[in-house]
């Protein structure tokens, strides 16, 4: 999930977490003061596992959605066509038994699997496939984008569904296993307000019916959800598929401070701690009651760039001042400030393991270098001012990297001034494309690399094309239409070359990818990383 | 309580200074006094003392204390005891300024409304009654959010919500002194309104403001601090009290990140709400209404 969306969706929220942050002071005493720690409250008999994590839900319609905890809500209550694996993102069967794509990838047929029901017990059909995608395209929303390029959906017969594309997309098998593309069961919905129609983005009532039910064909179903508080699922006793859920009930308890989340999940008041921070990695590991592991993740943190917003220095122009800046910022230095070490550099925007990214080189600190740069270019003693959201994301707080990157950027020259906003007041700023410099992160949606072009390149139709203010770099929007059409290693190739483009560009300067604790109580098992979900609940378990 | 009140009663000339002096001799007062004196010589001699550069790297960092680091480096290495010493300048300034600001504006206006009545005291006194309706920490949280973060807007904000306290205090003062022999005497000799309020009324009217504002400032202090702490105050990478309690507290592990800046708090609010209380007793103030 991204930002991007972020603010459309979640001003509400970033008020209250400020507030969250005295309650979290209060918490702190009101849990010094009980010292008898609850036993663990939840087991393998109740069958109810509590995770707790920083919400940042604002709506559970799963084509308006976009944000991190949307992805496991989707991904546990709306089953997609396809299923990427939790490592490495292969494709796997899901709704969709059988798969392909004709010679030039521009028509890609479905074949459902004919055991497949809704919660309500109703068949999964080919009509419910194209109104799901239809009306995930006409909504216009934050998600609309995974529909980009569809020209029609058909529906032959009740177990075939046939899309075809205006261009070639090799990436589409992909797109569809993001839980945004899950399945919606279209009478229920219809019944409820929802509509695919043209006009969907305007006609469309149902946004709030989504916040209180569900009718997907995934393994739960929605019981309650209360902003701030946690969101409820209970199993969906329907569920067609051979793996059942694991648990009766799955509660997301809104968490928002990483030490509290640390302090509930060792009193038992949580099974599983999904963002604590790395400097308490030792007091995790220490602690027998809890079982932990720390794995890679593709999640990253990126300072960005917009010469063209409206108080930008005019320096930041020159592409050479703009390296400057990659070469000022002292990375080990930061990944130790803010994940204890326990995050890698990242070359260009497409995270490390994803195709293409491998062979580009990653950026190292260079003050020398980078004062050379500034000199060159007439813009020595170059100020800044970089606007950021006062949050912590994957362990990473912005206070404390920015901090730590004005300190590198002071020994290469360059005085930078460090304006923390309120979230949502951030998210318009960035979202206009006012800000000069700016940090942000990123997490896929789906396991193909395209994303990464779609969203942070100059090409055509880029997200960073707006924000950044620059004119549109032809030769990535050749590249992007180009790989689509490509696959294997000829795509892996063009992916690479479009990562140096995006190099070139500096438009993005990835700080850290950071890796992940995975915590949890010690009978927890299958706890995991997943890459489109954060979380499979289906891997998760209870030993006892 | 004593009962040679300055202001009340009005003491007698010549009265010796020892005996002027004494009854502020009391522990809460002295005792606050050297404290407060401590912290200003602190503001004073930051530089000095503090054994690190507060806003750059200086070791490991989240080490615990020990003789490089008294009170142990923060998340970015930087030595928690020289920030909190700088920090000293940022809170103690500040609210001082805050307050000073909030007893002028709200004396001025308080006496005014209170002197001369009528339907500007009304609308005066209502929107007075409209600010303190808020709690005062929300009111000031919506408006730093509304300005947006930084230490002086913070200050606005606290200005904004802290002047109706004097505003009422000193009405009061005024109502209960316009009808009084001296003040009817001024104006029998043909003094101004403005004469007779700022030459007759006002300058008896100051002491209860001044020692509520005493007491105020360790409030202010710790005003200061939350707005910083949620993030609406100080701009990192400012050593102020209440950013760094923060960082503290997402860290708490590494508990000497908050204990330093937190116990500072806690001393120079505890001094100045002692000698607030000391001089109060000794100026015999009646108990403010709130």
């Amino acid at each position: 999930m991204q930002h991007k969306t972020l603010f459309a969706h979640r001003p509400i929220r970033r008020g209250r977490r400020t507030l969250g942050a005295a309650a979290a002071a209060l918490a702190l005493m009101a849990l010094a003061a009980c010292s008898a720690p609850a036993a663990s409250s939840s087991g393998g008999d109740s069958g109810e596992i509590i995770l707790g994590r920083s919400m940042d839900v604002s709506t559970l319609d799963p084509e308006r959605s976009l944000c991190d905890s949307c992805q496991i809500y989707n991904g546990a209550v709306y089953d997609t066509l396809l299923a990427a694996t939790t490592a490495d993102g292969d494709l796997q069967p899901l709704l969709a038994q059988k798969w392909e794509a004709n010679d030039d990838n521009t028509e890609f047929t479905f074949h459902l699997d004919p055991d497949a029901v809704f919660s309500d017990g109703s068949p999964v059909e080919a009509k419910d496939v194209k109104w799901s995608f239809e009306r995930l395209a006409n909504l216009k929303g934050d998600p609309s984008y995974f529909m980009a390029g569809v020209k029609e959906v058909a529906a032959p017969d009740a177990a075939t569904v046939v899309v075809t594309t205006d261009a070639p997309n090799s990436a589409f098998f992909n797109v569809v296993t993001a839980g945004y593309t899950g399945i919606i069961n279209s009478d229920v919905a219809i019944e409820n307000g929802a509509t695919a129609d043209k006009d969907a983005a305007k006609t469309d009532k149902a946004e709030q019916w989504f916040l209180k039910n569900s009718a997907g064909a995934g393994q739960y179903v929605l019981t309650s959800y209360e902003e701030g508080s946690q969101l409820v699922l209970s199993e969906n006793k329907n569920y067609w598929g051979d793996d059942k859920p694991n648990f009766k009930k799955v509660v997301i308890k809104d968490v928002p401070d990483a030490s509290t989340q640390l302090q509930q999940l060792q009193q038992g008041d949580i099974d599983v701690a999904m963002q604590l921070s790395f400097d308490t990695l030792d007091q995790v590991k220490s602690d027998e009651s809890l079982t932990s592991e720390v794995v890679p993740t593709y999640n990253y943190v990126y300072l960005g760039i917009s010469p063209g917003a409206a108080d930008a220095p005019k320096a930041l122009d020159d592409k050479r001042v703009r390296e400057a800046l990659r070469k000022a910022i002292d990375y080990d230095t930061v990944i130790d400030a803010t994940v204890a070490g326990q995050g890698s550099k990242q070359a260009s925007a497409i995270p490390n393991g994803f195709e293409g990214s491998d062979g580009l080189d990653v950026p190292t600190y260079d003050p020398e270098g980078a004062k050379a740069l500034l000199a060159e270019a007439g813009a020595s003693n170059l100020k800044l001012e970089a606007t950021y959201p006062t949050f912590t994301i994957y362990g990473v707080n912005f206070s404390t990297m920015f901090q730590s990157i004005q300190q590198s950027m002071k020994k290469a020259g360059i005085e930078l001034t460090l304006n923390p906003l309120d979230y949502t007041a951030w998210g318009t700023k960035f979202g206009a494309g006012e800000l000069p410099l700016t940090a942000v992160y990123f997490a896929p949606d789906h396991p193909d690399a395209v994303q990464y072009f779609q969203y942070f390149s100059l090409a055509k139709g880029a997200s960073w094309l707006g924000y950044s203010g620059l004119s549109e770099n032809t030769r990535e929007t050749k590249g992007v239409a180009k790989a689509l059409t490509e696959t294997g290693d000829a795509r892996a190739a063009t992916y690479s070359e479009l990562g140096q483009d995006m190099i070139d560009d500096a438009i993005i300067l990835p700080v850290v990818n950071p890796q992940v604790i995975l915590a949890g109580g010690s009978n927890v098992s299958g706890n995991n990383y997943h890459v489109t979900r954060n979380i499979d609940l289906r891997q998760l378990k209870f030993t006892d | 309580m004593s009962t040679d009140s300055t202001i009340a009663a009005g003491s007698p000339p010549g009265t010796r200074r020892a005996s002027r002096l004494r009854p502020f001799l009391r522990p809460q007062i002295i005792g606050g006094s050297v404290v407060v004196l401590l912290w200003l010589l602190v503001i004073v001699l930051a530089g000095v003392l503090a054994p690190h550069d507060p806003m750059a790297a200086s070791g490991p960092r989240l080490q615990a204390p020990s003789g490089a680091h008294w009170l142990g480096t923060d998340t970015l290495g930087r030595d928690v005891f020289s920030r909190m010493l700088y920090g000293a300048r940022q809170s103690i300034p500040l609210a001082v300024l805050t307050l000073v600001i909030s007893v002028v504006v709200g004396s001025l206006v308080g006496a005014i409304a209170g002197y001369f009545g009528g339907i500007l005291d009304a609308l005066v006194m209502r929107l007075a009654d409209i600010v303190m309706a808020f709690p005062s920490i929300l009111l000031a949280m919506a408006v730093t959010a509304a300005l947006g973060p930084g230490l002086w807007h913070a200050f606005i904000a606290i200005v904004i919500v802290w002047w109706p306290i004097y505003a009422r205090l000193m009405r009061g003062q005024v109502l209960s002194l316009k009808e009084r022999e001296h003040v009817t005497a001024a104006r029998a000799i043909g003094l101004g309104p403005w004469k007779t309020l700022f030459k007759h009324i006002v300058p008896h009217s100051l002491t209860p403001v001044i020692v509520s504002a005493t007491i105020d400032l360790g409030t202010v202090i710790i005003m200061i601090a939350s707005l910083s702490f949620l993030g609406l105050g100080a701009l990192p990478p400012s050593p102020e009290w209440g950013a760094m309690i923060t960082e503290g507290a997402s860290n708490f592990y590494q508990w000497w990140i908050a204990t330093g800046p937190g116990v500072a708090m806690v001393s120079i609010v505890l001094a100045v709400n002692f000698l607030g209380d000391g001089l109060r007793d000794v100026l015999d103030v009646k108990t403010r209404t709130r």
